[in-house]
């Protein structure tokens, strides 16, 4: 659905004229016309007008009784009056009526302070109440959920947090039980609203009814400071304002931005802010003494550190998606121009060659955040947004709902948007690669070139012509959502360049409003893609002087005694669950392993030579890119502790101690016009251009530098599928829970992830598990246990194993067979 | 030396020197007159308040340290730790920090309690302003005014400080002194 015209017409508010647009909402028209009117259910974030608590209540000339003005479209030449007698006798009675049963609680309640219905009360209210009988009572305060408190005295039955779970996350889960005064919200059985997007409800909550346990009597609103910056915990890169109370972080709020989050945050972004005043964080430098790693001076780390300089051809860096693009870009620079080693890597599956991420990069190509919610159709291409970028997974929702965009799915594991999709189609773990190409073949009609392709990737020619069927017939602007895991593996740049040719069979260059969204695994992806932290593309995604190593073959190389130095910034590669055990290995044979954490694993801890304490989110600087191309800035909101310095800042003086040059501006504005200096797609970007809102660069006039792309390089056929024969198809999946920061956060640690594997029932029958039971994965002294959890949408022949954990296993790559066996 | 204005010149009039008798009078009898009241108070009943053994009464309304209350018949705290007073408060030399109840083992009425309740009282002005904030009579001004100290931080009184009875500080002066 392209996006809706927009018709200018005029009305009379108070006397006043007021320019809206045709069929918009009077509360809305009011407030562009700098007149308020009063509102407690009415939000347009989630959806329609229910017009449930009367506050809104205007006169209309034309229309006898008052109407709500939040259920009312302007019409051209409309009358509306919102400060007559009537009206405001109609809001004094509805401000007393709403008092009746809520309870003076101010002084303990949290939301006092910044409460809508303080501040309505004292607006539009009578000053007085007649009630004199005795309040509804409930029991009070109640859990709705280990992170949400419920009061159901102070609810003023307004529906928001009901319609939110109705109509916004679709979890369905919150409904409003009993009739007339006795109604109250709770979950439908009673069990607790753990949903990935409930800590929504309490920023929606008008009243002191849904609040943080979290933040419970953590401060008052005149206690506190906000501080907007970004989160960077995943791709989707959350627009927040970060609470912050004698320097420590104490919530996080939304900061709506429509062309990002639209004013959503997932329960990650919004709790994980407790793992930065963790008692388990590092917050010193630590070095190595014997098999020990022991807190010790700066110098001595830096000392120690500088060692690099001593392993010049022999380094390699493994870059974190958190990273800022001024560290990747800094170290991408130490790493070339002087150890003169091009083994630096920020993706986990394999390089792209940099013709065809110029390609992938090309600014007619790229759709935004909004297309998805307009676009006719929306493919998902091995990406499931509720965990790669949780955010996105209500945009999706929203245009499926609101705009009837047709949703298509093309996945190996199931995503939670199939139920939403016009088409889902499964494929073997780790084959996306061949199902793209086999896309790709069936829109340009080469049905055997597809049929070949469907049973490589584990498919068959039927779903795949359905697929490019509905994608053909579905409407011209299309958004293709694909997950960085595509392009992994040998077939990784067969698949690339397959999508830039369904890209342009279906002309999604030649129409504003659709194109191809990534959704990188690192937060920061794209961008450290753009400043050149990929083995195969200098800063802005230049042709490099040498192709360097990609993170798996830096393993390998490591292994092999190849590579001496390991530098790992910001990143853990034995917590992806990918190869563990050869990168176990190559840290113990690398003579120097540097690495930047917060905190350390079993593998980290055992064989890194400087632990380097890395700044949590709140306590960052610099710039980083959305998806979408948006460069965003994240903003010290609180100060470090002690010991805790830059990233940027350690490595220039790493490499001024260890090998005497001087790296430029590390940190501060400059560091960020270095980075502008360095992409010549960003030219001229400064931080007070980027702002609080960012901007795209693909918006900007030096958009134009992007060097054209090339797609006739050489590329191997993606591997096909491998036959289950009796075993099962390995496919790995990391859930939005499995991070660091989930379990250092008190209040989220009910959510971390054990080892979950997911079977399909068949399958399942046949080890002779049922749910909930425990299994082991591969043979030997290697198996991995796990719980099994038995999905029937999963299909049969494969199985998908929880990765990002703590403790990983010691898994194959995808797609591999892998023998699951009762434990 | 510049000519001055015959108009300009005042003459002063001067009494006639005095005699020897006035000389005497004005020695000794207009002193001993200027004398008398204090003469005469030196037999009459003693004004000087000998602070600090003594002090003055103040009046009831007198705004002095604070004092925040129990409830006399649960002894629970009456603050609930809203932190109302420290929003009144003109000198910012309140601070609060709230934490909520453990209901097996109640602070104070409410929901929550102040776990932190500080007044710090090198900055307060005294004003007054906490007491007609609180909205549940848990802070009040008292009648203490003896606040000096050899150190600037034991003058951040803590919550312990502020319900406890005021201590007599001065020391009194034992008899045979």
């Amino acid at each position: 659905m392209p996006r809706p015209e927009h018709n200018e017409i005029t009305l009379t508010i108070d006397g006043r004229d007021v320019t809206a647009i045709d069929g918009q909402i009077l509360v809305d028209a009011a407030r562009g016309g700098d007149i308020e009117i009063p509102v407690f259910c009415y939000e347009p974030k989630i959806g329609g007008p229910v017009g449930a608590c009367r506050m809104c209540l205007v006169e209309i000339e034309g229309i006898p009784k008052l109407q709500t003005a939040c259920s009312t479209p302007v019409k051209d030449g409309m009358v509306v009056h919102t400060q007559t007698d009537r009206v405001k006798g109609a809001q004094q009675s509805v401000v007393e009526f709403l008092l009746v049963n809520h309870p003076l609680d101010c002084p303990v309640c949290d939301k006092g302070g910044e409460c809508p219905l303080q501040d309505i009360s004292y607006g539009y209210g009578g000053g007085k109440s007649r009630f004199i009988e005795p309040k509804r009572h409930f029991v009070k305060p109640l859990g709705l959920s280990p992170l949400i408190a419920i009061d159901r005295e102070r609810c003023i039955l307004c529906y928001r947090c009901v319609r939110f779970s109705q109509e916004v996350s679709e979890d369905h889960q919150l409904v409003l039980l009993e009739r007339g005064a006795s109604t109250f919200v709770a979950t439908f059985d009673g069990h607790p609203y753990v949903a990935p997007f409930s800590g929504n409800i309490i920023e929606l909550c008008p009243v002191g009814a849904l609040t943080s346990r979290a933040y419970r009597f953590r401060a008052r609103p005149w206690d506190i400071e906000g501080s907007g910056s970004v989160c960077n915990l995943c791709p989707a890169q959350c627009n927040v304002t970060f609470t912050v109370r004698d320097d420590r972080v104490l919530r996080v709020l939304s900061r709506d931005h429509d062309g990002v989050d639209d004013g959503w945050l997932c329960d990650k972004g919004r709790f994980a802010y407790q793992a930065t005043h963790s008692d388990e964080r590092i917050t010193a430098p630590l070095v190595r003494d014997g098999d020990q790693l022991r807190p010790a001076t700066w110098e001595r780390a830096i000392q120690v550190a500088s060692g690099i300089a001593r392993h010049p051809g022999a380094a390699a860096a493994i870059v974190g998606g958190e990273t800022t693009n001024e560290e990747g870009l800094l170290l991408g620079r130490y790493m070339r121009d002087t150890l003169a080693s091009h083994d630096i890597d920020s993706r986990q599956g394999g390089a792209l060659s940099a013709g065809v991420l110029r390609e992938l990069a090309r600014t007619d190509l790229q759709a935004t955040v909004p297309d998805l919610e307009f676009a006719h159709t929306v493919l998902l291409l091995d990406a499931d947004p509720v965990d790669d970028a949780p955010v996105l997974d209500l945009r999706i929702r929203k245009a499926a709902r609101r705009n009837d965009t047709q949703v298509l799915v093309a996945s190996g594991r199931p995503t939670a948007l199939d139920a939403r999709a016009a088409v889902a189609v499964r494929h073997a773990p780790g084959s996306a690669a061949s199902l793209v190409l086999a896309l790709d073949s069936a829109l340009s009609g080469d049905h055997g070139a597809a049929t070949n392709h469907a049973t490589d990737a584990g498919s068959d020619l039927e779903s795949i012509n359905a697929l490019a069927d509905a994608l053909k017939t579905g409407g011209e602007d299309v958004v293709i959502v694909w997950g960085e895991r595509v392009t992994d593996g040998a077939g990784g740049e067969a698949a690339a360049k397959a999508l830039v040719n369904i890209s342009t069979t279906l002309g999604l260059g030649t129409r504003e409003g659709s194109g191809l969204l990534e959704l990188p695994r690192g937060t920061n992806g794209r961008g450290l893609r753009e400043v050149g932290a990929i083995p195969t593309a200098g800063p802005g995604l230049s042709n490099p002087v040498t192709v360097g190593r990609s993170t798996d073959q830096i393993a390998a190389a490591a292994a092999a005694g190849e590579v001496t130095a390991l530098w790992f910034l910001h990143a853990d590669p034995t917590r992806d669950g990918r190869n563990t055990e050869i990168w176990t290995r190559a840290m113990a044979s690398a003579g120097l392993v540097i690495a930047h954490a917060s905190t350390l694993s079993p593998e980290l801890a055992e064989h890194a030579t400087v632990v380097f304490p890395a700044e949590a989110g709140a306590e960052r600087d610099g710039t980083i890119t959305h998806p979408d191309g948006r460069i965003q800035r994240l903003r010290k909101a609180i100060g470090s502790p002690v010991d805790v310095r830059p990233a940027a800042a350690i490595i220039a003086r790493i490499a001024e101690v260890g090998s005497g040059v001087d790296l430029g501006p590390a940190t501060g504005p400059a560091a960020t016009e270095a980075v502008s200096a360095a992409v010549s797609f960003y030219a001229g970007l400064t931080v007070d251009e980027i702002g609080g809102r960012g901007l795209r660069w693909q918006d900007r006039d030096a958009a134009t530098n992007l060097p054209a792309g090339d797609l006739n390089g050489e590329s191997d056929a993606p591997v096909p599928a491998a036959s289950p024969n009796g075993a099962l198809r390995l496919g790995t999946y990391r859930s939005i829970w499995a991070s660091p920061e989930v379990e250092l956060s008190p209040a989220l640690k009910f959510l971390s992830r054990r080892p979950t594997v997911e079977l399909s029932p068949v399958d399942a029958e046949r080890i002779g598990v049922i749910q909930g039971q425990n299994v082991d994965i591969g043979t030997g002294t290697d198996a991995l246990r796990a719980t099994a959890h038995l999905r029937s949408d999963v299909p049969a022949g494969s199985v998908f194993v929880e990765s990002g954990l703590a403790a990983p296993g010691n898994l194959p790559s995808e797609g591999q067979l892998i023998e699951v066996s009762k434990a | 030396m510049a000519q001055i204005d015959e108009d300009d010149i005042i003459l002063v009039q001067r009494g006639p020197s005095p005699t020897v008798a006035g000389g005497f009078y004005r020695s000794f009898v207009e002193t001993a007159r200027g004398l008398k009241t204090t003469l005469f108070k030196v037999f009459g009943e003693t004004q000087t308040i000998q602070y600090p053994e003594e002090k003055t009464p103040v009046y009831p309304r007198f705004r002095g340290r604070h004092k925040l209350h129990t409830f006399e018949d649960t002894g629970l705290e009456k603050c609930v730790g809203c932190s109302l007073c420290a929003a009144a408060c003109p000198a910012d030399c309140i601070r609060v920090v709230a934490a909520e109840n453990d209901p097996n083992n109640r602070v104070s009425a409410g929901e929550r309690y102040a776990a932190v309740y500080e007044i710090n009282m090198s900055r307060c002005i005294f004003c007054g302003y906490c007491e007609v904030a609180c909205p549940f009579d848990a802070i009040t001004m008292g009648h203490d005014y003896e606040l000096s100290d050899l150190n600037r931080s034991d003058l951040i009184f803590t919550k312990e400080m502020l319900l406890a009875e005021p201590i007599e500080r001065t020391p009194l002066r034992t008899e045979d002194e």
